[in-house]
């Protein structure tokens, strides 16, 4: 049997299938004109990434400001321009898919666990390019230090990633926070960076990047807890 | 295309609060909605509900389309969200009242026809929930692999895949049937 026979038994079975009752639809029709009142469609895409980039470039450097931003003045100019440039690229691509999670039918640019994944092992690649100095003193203390920095870097960055995105609507709330978590969490990344002095390759690559893995699982599990436990959604026209 | 044009400049004037583009809108895409929600194997009841629930949903959420979009993957984006939720509700009810009796309304078997037109359900029912609902959507609704994988946040690859293994599972199922004539003989 060939594709087209296919198609055509699949389409005289939907066309076999009973019609909307006609009261139905008139109920509809009327439950939605009792209510129809102008709205403001939401604004174009590279406008609203480019709210949340900005946003959360905001952030990063109000956070290291209030940190002291120690690292990124020692750092080399090469140094400091590829890591930010590698954390500005990636920055862009989650704040497109943040925008493009909240849009129903929307294309994506890429799957948001991709995302995550192309993330960490580009900026372990950037670290690995730069720094060659392996030494681990003291570090697992100095790491969690850094680590919960950065989370609490995220979670401003993901509170003013919300508002920019609170008229949207996510069709699926995990990948959603999973996006959010991916966006705030590159926002931590980039206030350690200008903020961390310590250039060892292993504090680097593991702490500093475990920010990313772990702000997109809370995102993630604040996406699922809203889809599970949220309350009942209400018109935001 | 021109459908499309169409259907993009009534949700356009939908936004603006033209009570007649809401009523065209609903006239023409709820019929193939609803087929839509029929082919995953809901109840005639609950394809009725869940029409209702979806354009509800439409309605809050409307803002969200922006001018020049395709309407169908994002119409489907919803509705596809709108049937999922219905399902996970329809899970946890079914394992709370578990001790009261088994929950029919879940999913109807699908039942044979008696005419010689191939029934949807029937046809579908091998299929896993993944593969009805792309066929659906490419079948029933007419959308472009593009378009689906749009509405269910996939690439046009995955579609392809998921439409190329449907295939060949029905095209075994029916030739178990030996339905194989129906698209030469069979009455239309």
């Amino acid at each position: 049997m060939r594709d087209r026979d296919l198609d055509d038994i699949l389409r005289r079975a939907a066309e076999a299938k009973p019609e909307v009752d006609p009261a139905l639809l008139n109920r509809i029709a009327m439950s939605l004109g009792s209510a129809t009142q102008p709205v403001h469609a939401l604004p174009p895409s590279w406008i609203l990434a480019t709210g949340l980039v900005l946003i959360c470039e905001a952030a990063a450097i109000g956070g290291a400001l209030l940190l002291g931003a120690h690292g990124v003045q020692r750092m080399t100019w090469v140094e400091a321009g590829l890591i930010f440039s590698v954390l500005g690229i990636l920055v862009w691509f989650a704040a497109m898919l943040c925008v493009a999670e909240v849009i129903p039918g929307s294309r994506r640019p890429i799957a948001p666990w991709l995302l995550c994944a192309f993330c960490c092992i580009g900026l372990g690649a950037t670290f690995a390019l730069l720094f060659h100095d392996y030494a681990t003193e003291r570090f697992v203390s100095q790491g969690l230090a850094c680590l919960g920095a950065g989370l609490m870097e995220a979670l401003p960055a993901s509170l003013a990633a919300w508002w920019i995105l609170k008229r949207g609507f996510a069709v699926n709330p995990v990948t959603a926070g999973l996006a959010t978590g991916i966006l705030a969490g590159l926002a931590g990344v980039t206030m350690l960076e200008l903020h961390c002095i310590n250039f060892e390759a292993p504090h680097l690559m593991v702490w500093h990047i475990a920010v990313l893995p772990v702000s997109a699982a809370i995102g993630a599990l604040a996406g699922f807890t809203a889809r599970a436990y949220g309350p009942r959604r209400k018109g935001r026209a | 295309m021109d459908s499309d044009i169409d259907l993009q400049l009534l949700m356009v004037r939908y936004q603006q609060g033209d009570f007649g583009a809401a009523t065209a809108l609903v006239n023409r895409l709820s019929p193939q909605m609803h087929r839509f929600f029929l082919a995953q194997f809901v109840s005639r009841r609950h394809a009725d509900d869940l029409l209702q629930e979806t354009w509800l949903r439409i309605h809050e959420v409307r803002h969200t389309y922006r001018r020049g979009q395709p309407v169908l993957p994002w119409l489907y984006a919803i509705a596809r969200n709108i049937r999922v939720d219905h399902y996970r509700k329809a899970k946890r009810s079914a394992a709370r009242e578990e001790q009261l009796g088994p929950c029919s309304d879940v999913a109807e078997a699908p039942k044979a026809r008696s005419a010689g037109t191939p029934d949807l359900e029937a046809l579908l029912a091998g299929l896993p929930q993944s593969q009805r609902e792309v066929i659906a959507m490419l079948k029933i609704t007419g959308m472009s692999l593009e378009e689906v994988a749009r509405a269910t946040s996939s690439s046009v690859g995955s579609v392809k895949q998921k439409a190329h293994r449907a295939y060949e599972k029905l095209r075994r199922g029916l030739a178990g049937l030996g339905m194989a004539d129906v698209s030469r003989g069979g009455p239309a």
